[in-house]
């Protein structure tokens, strides 16, 4: 009777315990306190808003903007050269394991899947009445415009690429063709244009946003693509471009860094002083800043010099080109951007002469004047006075670790006083200066090219004379001309119309996010042409010493004369998208 | 474990009492018939009086225990049998005839020193011989046999099946376990279950003092491990620590000290070479020249820096744990402490623990027990260098001449430290490690408190409810700090760089988890029937919180961590790979489980497992599982027409099929889609907003933004895998042959990943269930004891298992899978260098076929040509700048040149198989032990000889050091090598140094884990000073490898615990020889 007692106690012990375990059914249920859900997300207007700045973000990458955009347009046709790992691209041996390609393809599709997915919520919120139908057209707008553009740098890059228009994809597709391609990119453009509101209604608060004439602008240079000259007019002569836009009455102002959003610029990517100067900050992928301008200084003032000019760009601007010096610096060249010479570097002022490293080599040279005479050739003018220019002729500035850059610098870069480069305490490496992608210049020239192949050649050039006017600070030539040719012998007139457009583009547009597409764009075989007409490419594919000017000393300067083999003027597909795509079929040119 | 003088007079003083209760009760019964008996017990083995031996008038309650001497007396009848047992001992029963005084000698039983008798199961225990499903089992003296830091040290070649490996030799270092091969992809996705003490913690066991280890049991087949349900599939490892026995106390005591030598080093370039080298590229390649530093013109004056010889050291090891442990009928209780300091060989690392346990066991009445266990462990760690980083050793230039304008030395006798040249381009990007490591300051302090405790009642006869319930508790407080560096610039300017800034994070982790099980079990024989079942459920509830934050001082010329006030906090960091920033996350676990055994006269056994396991990590309606499994078994040797067979001792066939789960590769909350305000993109943190409203006056306002980083995946569900095992079990000569044989297949589907995403998705990585994989492979353990007479024995011990592997299938539309993540050290061409294609095993090698070495340019002109004429776009058959000396790789589409589709498999780092050879002798009072660990059939990815033989430093623009043998073999136009490649500032662009077959190497070798001689001093001697038994021992560690493996340790594991990334030499933490001096003392 004990045991029971015992065993009675025992089974209502064991069922008591029991019971609670099984019939606790939301124990398994717990809540995610890291990460938002759809259901905790979207429930205000702003957080819709959120949703489509989340796209603009995916371009605040400098290996997008600058190591594969940038890079593109402008390695590709010559004018500007790698200095360190990157040099393939000096001779067109750029293959699909490139580091940069990945980044580029995958923050693209980022890109474009954020688009995808906030046409969905966005039309959700609308429904929902979580935003006004008038915010919801002009983000829907802002998607399709961001959707667009993105196709358009892709296939610009890469020849036909996977459409992906809807969430939820597998990532099988295979690749579309180019055409197939830029009609999409075309119709995303014309649904923006419809959606977006005008230049001239956007908040001040907003401004960075697409708008109409961006959409025109995009539409049309993909018109182009499509050999759709007479759209692409058309989308030129909307007046949400040809009234909101102008021309900048002094081109050194384009690019300076007070003139950033400018009335000339259509598109450009934002950034802002919003992130730690750490390299293990928010730099490199959708940060606030970005390593982009510095990169290119010269390494005697910045530490980096990873970019350096063809001295053959320098001599081919034609005489009076204002052009030239807010584009390239050649030895002896001082740096003329109002903004550097009044604040730069990093508030100093004076312009080159204020960095850091130029006052301390110039102090050192000081200490040691008839001994120290590396600093002395690197930062005195010859005359026991501090340097302010790009190197001096009798000592151009080829480098510190070794004499392998050319010695010219891209003027375009150099404009963000607030940079030191990697030298100074504290220094100041990632930069905030926006980066334009379209300007009123370019949909000039442009047109210009539309017209020109169109017919009305009268009208093409007097386009171009709108922009080499400008150029001038007045009137142009009417002859257009290099000033030399890359050998230092005399160059001749150039005659040909669409001859005279390739030019222009290179003239106006290099060192910015344009030119090789616009080549490309013109026709096969026109870009391989015009490089060779511009540099007198051959088939070597090391650098050759330069033929003339002050750098012509025998020796090697970084300088490569490769001709642009066929098939190469498209990117190879990246190796790690065909790896995780079998379906993508890589390009012709870089092999199976 | 003989009992010590005073301990036993006052155990036996109470025992004497019952003993006399019980002889009171006894006499009642059968008063006429009895005498008194006396006798002693001896042990064979050195004929010294045992005490404690437990000795029983058979079939009757009557007994006692022998005293100090041996010495017993009790009262039994003549023709009674008397009874005589100890612990590791062989019983002997001797017949009551007509003497009075029984002398006994017992004799050692070998089988206890080698195989466990009793099992853990999981939720109960079996006795080996009813066991029907694979389970392999490592006794405390085994494990005593060689000093071990941890318990999966201990599970080397120990286990068949259970594959363990050194990921790298660091103190406290990490440890890959797997269980029957690779069953998943993902990182983290092979760890086993362990279970200690009744508790399943999800963290690794390190933290447990191997000498309170008293069994461990490897559970292996799903018949075995599907008791633990979703997280079986890759085995269960039960820990069992020791507990106090009723019968008397033990006092132990363990030391040892051990002292490690610097491990071997690879022979690199002295100063002087270095700089001959130097010279020697840049005058071979003016082409590419680079700048060297004016030092190194003249190689003679250089000052050499040996950098291995800076960073190596010897190690000490000190060990030290006493035990104290007994009880009596109601209470038994065992406590020990444990402390182990080792300084490791690489500078600055070390590992310390200090552990604390106590186990309770009180059975207060007949019908109800408990246990209880509580642990403690505090650990300190360190290793700045960083495992991976050691490759840096053999890379950085040997000479700091043109650096500090102080020093040139590594750090002089004033105490500075040199560093390279901060302006030139190829010495700029290296620092001095042993400034970093001497300067910073660095806390890694793990403390872990577990307990549990379990009441268990008998309700009636065989029917037993139990109810267990446990914390555990670990917290981690981590802290760096750099300290301002600005000599650099004060000797070079601001063309140095910038002062590098005072830097500082610290980190607190806590995990709380708590468990809640009840159990019913049923034990019961009816006649030739007998059942076990044991039922129950389970609750576990995880929470796991971390905080942290880092910053600059504000303060640029802070020196000391004392003087960092705040702390910014992190940032959200998901998109970096390192979870959130700063919160807490739970996880929660709800399961019910069953087993049922059943046994037909000692001959036929079933069992059949069921656990069905709810688990928080999916979502709702996917939450549960369901993992049933059944197993049979033969005992043949039972069966009439074998029970008389004289050679064969014991006979069983066991077969088992089922299904268990592994969920333990999946984070929490992957089936949800979810947003956040940082976004994705490659290379980790960002912010998801952008600035707008920026005008030529005003900067712009940020505006958030909001991503999407998971899109949703409701139908995430667990691994599963179906396993198949059919084992044999056999006894031979009396016993002292064992053998175990299991044959197993195990097949896992919708195993688990977190894959890199097609960038299409528009996501980077995304995890699902993607495929499925096949792990088959046979284990064979065999065991010899024998006694050659009393005073030599001798045992050895073989296990062995062969694995093959195979990716069976892919859903996500792909063929392959290559590596994910990369190696520390990487370089152009090093993303993929590794591809696991549907049909073949996991982490094949993949890269170039190397064809030698291009010897002339007429011959790279003709590939060339070839080249050009089937693709004129691409007129190079590697390289624009490929010529004569660099490396040349097959075209293996034919398509004229080598292109990344020209890469093929170039050999699988998964052993054909592996086991290990144990070797006991012992003769009087010395015993020895040789262990030897060993895999066959493996290729390893030697990415350290790869940097050997590169000038360039192939991650940034620096040049490096290289080995003496490629200095001396390698290419030149007068020495025509075809294995070495010519020395060149431009290994990038001729692609010489890429993943390819050059650096595949046979990866077999045989180790000499531990040698141990050990001597016991004599009886008559311990006696005197106190002790009953006292053992000194000298061993040896890695004492040999007999490999063709060039590197240096061909021991090499798995990659972040990602076995996509096996087997690849990159320079981790070396493993060296080991010499150890210890004592154990039982008192």
């Amino acid at each position: 009777m004990k045991m029971n007692k015992k065993n009675i106690t025992l089974i209502a012990l064991f069922a008591a315990l029991l019971v609670p375990l099984s019939c606790k059914k939301n124990f398994l249920t717990t809540t995610n306190t890291f990460q938002s859900t759809p259901d905790a997300t979207f429930t205000h207007s702003q957080d819709v808003v959120a949703m489509v700045n989340g796209i603009y973000d995916a371009y605040q990458s400098s290996d997008l903007l600058k190591k594969s955009i940038w890079y593109y347009s402008n390695f590709m046709t010559h004018d500007f050269f790698n200095y360190g790992a990157d040099i393939v691209w000096n001779n067109y041996q750029l293959n699909s394991l490139f580091a940069q390609l990945p980044v580029f393809w995958l923050n693209s599709y980022i890109a474009v899947g954020r688009a995808n997915a906030a046409l969905v919520i966005i039309a959700d919120a609308k429904a929902k009445g979580v935003v006004t139908a008038a915010l919801a057209d002009r983000l829907t707008g802002e998607a399709y415009f961001m959707r667009g553009l993105t196709y358009y740098y892709l296939a610009g890059s890469f020849g036909g690429v996977p459409l992906v228009l809807k969430t939820g994809s597998n990532g099988l597709e295979p690749r579309s063709s180019q055409d197939d391609v830029f009609k999409q990119v075309v119709a995303d453009m014309k649904q923006a244009e419809t959606l977006l509101v005008s230049k001239t209604a956007l908040p001040a608060t907003e401004i960075g946003r697409a708008t109409k004439g961006a959409a025109f602008a995009y539409e049309g240079a993909a018109q182009m693509w499509l050999k759709n000259y007479t759209g692409a007019l058309a989308a030129f002569n909307n007046t949400e471009l040809t009234s909101n836009y102008h021309l900048l009455p002094n081109f050194m102002d384009v690019h300076e860094f007070d003139h950033q959003n400018s009335d000339e610029s259509i598109f450009e990517i934002q950034f802002d002083i919003n992130g730690s100067q750490s390299w293990d900050g928010g730099w490199q992928d959708g940060g606030e800043i970005a390593w982009i301008d510095d990169f290119s200084w010269p390494e005697e003032v910045s530490g980096f010099g990873y970019d350096y000019a063809n001295p053959g760009l320098w001599y081919s601007y034609q005489a009076g080109d204002l052009r030239k010096q807010a584009t390239i610096l050649g030895p002896g060249d001082a740096n003329l951007s109002p903004g550097i010479i009044a604040k730069g570097a990093n508030g100093v002022g004076g312009g080159i002469k204020g960095y850091p490293n130029v006052v301390g080599g110039y102090a050192n040279y000081l200490k040691n004047p008839s001994g120290d005479i590396t600093d002395r050739d690197r930062y005195t003018d010859g005359n026991g006075n501090i340097i302010n220019t790009n190197g001096t002729i009798a000592h151009p500035w080829f480098g510190v670790s070794d004499q392998k850059r050319s010695g010219y610098m891209a003027a375009k870069k150099w404009r963000d006083p607030t940079l030191t480069g990697a030298t100074g305490n504290p220094t100041n490496i990632f930069g905030s200066q926006n980066q334009i992608l379209m300007r009123y210049a370019e949909v000039l020239l442009d047109r210009a090219e539309c017209k020109i192949r169109t017919g009305d050649v009268a009208g093409g050039l007097a386009d171009i004379a709108l922009v080499r006017n400008r150029a001038w600070g007045g009137t142009a030539p009417a002859v257009v001309q290099d000033g030399l040719n890359f050998d230092g012998t005399p160059s001749t007139p150039i005659t040909d119309p669409l001859q005279i457009v390739y030019s222009e583009y290179r003239h106006e547009l290099t060192a910015e996010y344009s030119v090789m597409y616009d080549l490309r764009r013109a026709g096969p075989g026109i870009a391989a042409a015009f490089i060779h007409q511009c540099y007198g490419t051959d088939a070597t594919t090391d650098p050759q010493p330069y033929p003339y000017g002050p750098t012509a000393d025998g020796k090697l300067h970084g300088v490569w004369r490769t001709a642009l083999p066929a098939n190469r003027d498209l990117l190879p597909i990246p190796q790690s998208a065909i790896g995780l795509n079998p379906n993508l079929v890589q390009n012709p040119g870089y092999g199976n | 474990m003989k009992k010590d003088v005073h301990f036993n007079k006052f155990i036996s003083g109470k025992k004497s009492i019952m003993v006399f209760l019980l002889a009171m009760f006894t006499c009642l019964a059968s008063f006429a018939q009895t005498r008194q008996i006396t006798g002693k017990v001896t042990a064979a083995d050195d004929g010294l009086g045992m005490a404690g031996v437990s000795v029983r008038v058979k079939g009757t309650q009557t007994g006692v225990i022998t005293d100090v001497n041996g010495a017993f007396k009790l009262s039994a009848a003549t023709g009674a049998t008397l009874q005589f047992s100890y612990i590791g001992y062989l019983t002997q029963e001797v017949a009551v005839g007509t003497g009075s005084n029984y002398d006994v000698k017992l004799s050692p039983d070998a089988k206890t020193l080698v195989e466990v008798n009793v099992v853990a199961v999981g939720y109960g225990t079996q006795k080996r011989t009813d066991l029907t499903g694979s389970i392999s089992s490592i006794s405390a003296a085994t494990i005593a046999k060689t000093p071990v830091t941890s318990v999966d040290q201990a599970l080397q070649g120990r286990a068949a099946g259970v594959q363990v490996t050194n990921n790298d030799g660091a103190p406290g270092g990490n440890i890959s376990v797997l269980i029957r091969g690779v069953g998943s992809l993902a990182s983290g996705g092979n760890t086993p279950l362990y279970i200690v003490d009744g508790y399943p913690i999800a963290a690794g066991i390190n933290n447990i003092n191997p000498s309170d280890i008293a069994s461990i049991d490897v559970l292996k087949d799903a018949s075995a491990t599907a008791i633990y349900g979703i997280r079986a599939a890759n085995g269960v490892v039960i820990v069992t620590t020791k507990r106090g026995k009723k019968d008397g106390v033990t006092l132990e005591v363990n030391a040892y000290n051990a002292f490690q030598s610097k491990p071997k080093e690879y022979k690199v370039l002295n100063a002087q070479q270095w700089g001959t080298l130097a010279n020697q590229v840049a005058a071979a390649d003016p082409q590419h020249n680079f700048s060297e530093l004016a030092n190194w013109l003249d190689p003679a004056t250089l000052t050499n820096a040996d950098w291995q010889n800076a960073l190596y050291r010897t190690g000490l090891t000190q060990n030290y744990s006493i035990a104290i442990r007994g009880g009596n009928d109601k209470l038994q209780s065992a406590s020990s402490v444990g402390y182990y300091d080792q300084r490791g060989i690489v500078l600055d690392s070390y590992f310390k623990r200090l552990s604390a346990g106590f186990n309770l066991d009180y059975q207060p009445v007949k019908w109800l027990k408990s246990a209880s266990s509580v642990k403690y462990t505090y650990q300190n760690q360190n290793n700045p260098f960083g495992t991976g980083s050691l490759v840096q050793a053999t890379e950085l230039i040997p000479t700091l001449d043109g650096g500090n304008k102080n020093t040139s030395q590594i750090k002089d006798a004033a105490g500075n430290y040199g560093f390279y040249n901060p302006i030139n381009t190829y010495t700029a990007k290296y620092s001095n490690p042993v400034y970093s490591i001497e300067s910073n300051q660095y806390q890694n302090i793990s403390q872990y408190f577990s307990t549990n405790t379990s009441l268990e009642a008998s309700i009636f006869d065989g029917l037993k409810i139990k109810t267990n319930a446990g914390i555990n508790l670990s917290t981690y407080n981590g802290s760096y700090f750099q300290p301002e560096d600005d000599r650099l610039v004060n000797q070079y300017g601001s063309s140095a760089g910038a002062v590098a800034n005072a830097f500082y994070n610290q980190h607190l982790q806590n995990t709380f988890d708590w468990l809640w099980e009840n159990t019913l079990t049923y034990d019961k024989t009816f006649g030739k029937h007998a059942i076990n079942f044991v039922g129950g459920v389970s609750e576990q509830d995880n929470t796991f919180a971390f905080m942290g934050g880092s910053g600059i001082p504000p303060n640029g010329v802070i020196r000391d961590l004392s003087q960092v006030t705040n702390l910014k906090l992190d940032t959200y960091n998901y998109g970096n790979g390192g979870g959130p920033g700063n919160g807490q996350q739970i996880y929660t676990l709800a399961s019910q489980f069953a087993r049922i055994s059943y046994k037909y006269d000692d001959r036929y056994l079933f069992t059949a497992t069921v656990r069905r396991d709810g688990s928080s990590k999916f979502d709702v309606g996917h939450q549960y599982g369901v993992f049933p499994t059944g197993a049979v078994a033969w005992k043949a040797k039972q069966e009439s027409f074998l029970k008389n067979v004289d050679w064969l001792s014991d006979l069983k066939f066991r077969g088992s099929y089922g299904k268990v789960g592994n969920q333990g590769a999946i984070g929490l909350y992957g089936y949800q889609s979810l947003y956040s305000t940082v976004g994705n993109l490659p290379g980790g943190q960002d912010n998801a907003g952008y600035p707008f409203g920026k005008t030529s006056s005003n900067g712009g306002t940020y505006q958030g933004g909001i991503v999407s980083i998971q899109p949703p995946n409701p139908n995430l569900r667990w691994e599963t895998d179906y396993t198949t095992d059919i084992g044999m079990d056999a006894s031979f000569l009396h016993g002292d042959l064992n053998l175990t044989v299991d044959w197993y297949n195990r097949k896992s589907q919708d195993f688990l990943l977190t894959l890199a995403a097609s960038p299409q998705t528009s996501y980077t990585q995304l995890t699902s269930n993607v495929g499925s994989m096949d792990n088959k492979g046979l284990e064979v353990a065999i065991n010899y004891n024998h006694s050659i007479n009393k005073d030599m024995r001798f045992g050895l011990a073989l296990t062995m298992a062969t694995v093959n592997n195979k990716l069976t299938s892919i859903t996500s539309g792909t063929t392959s899978v290559n590596n994910f993540g990369g190696l520390t050290v990487a370089g152009i061409g090093w993303q993929t260098f590794t591809e696991t294609h549907v049909g073949q095993p996991v982490g094949e090698f993949y890269g170039y076929k190397s064809l030698g070495i291009i010897q002339t340019q007429a011959q790279i002109n003709a590939l060339n040509a070839s080249a050009a004429a089937k693709n004129p776009a691409n007129p190079f058959y590697q390289q624009s700048a490929t010529g004569p000396g660099d490396r040349l790789f097959a075209d293996v589409n034919g398509d004229g040149q080598v292109t990344p589709s020209d890469q093929v498999s170039l050999g699988s780092p998964q052993p054909k198989f592996y086991g290990g050879f144990n070797a006991d002798f012992s003769y009087k009072a010395w015993d020895f032990n040789a262990y030897f660990y060993g895999v066959y059939g493996n290729k390893i990815l030697d990415y350290q000889e790869s940097t050997l033989e590169s000038f360039q430093n192939r991650s940034f623009v620096g040049v490096e050091n290289v080995s003496y043998d490629y200095y001396v073999n390698r290419w030149t136009p007068s020495n025509p090598s075809n294995t070495y490649s010519r020395a060149t500032y431009n290994d990038d662009a001729v692609g010489s140094n890429v993943p390819s077959s050059a650096w595949i190497k046979n990866g077999s070798f045989l180790k000499l884990k531990n040698f141990t001689v050990g001597y016991t001093i004599p009886a008559e001697l311990s006696r005197k000073l106190g002790i009953s038994k006292l053992r000194i021992y000298g061993s040896t560690q890695n004492l040999f490898t007999i490999t063709k493996y060039p590197g240096l340790d061909p021991e090499i594991g798995i990659q972040g615990n990602n076995a996509t990334q096996s087997g690849v030499d990159n320079g981790t933490y070396p493993s060296s020889k080991f010499y150890t001096i210890g004592l154990n003392v039982t008192f």
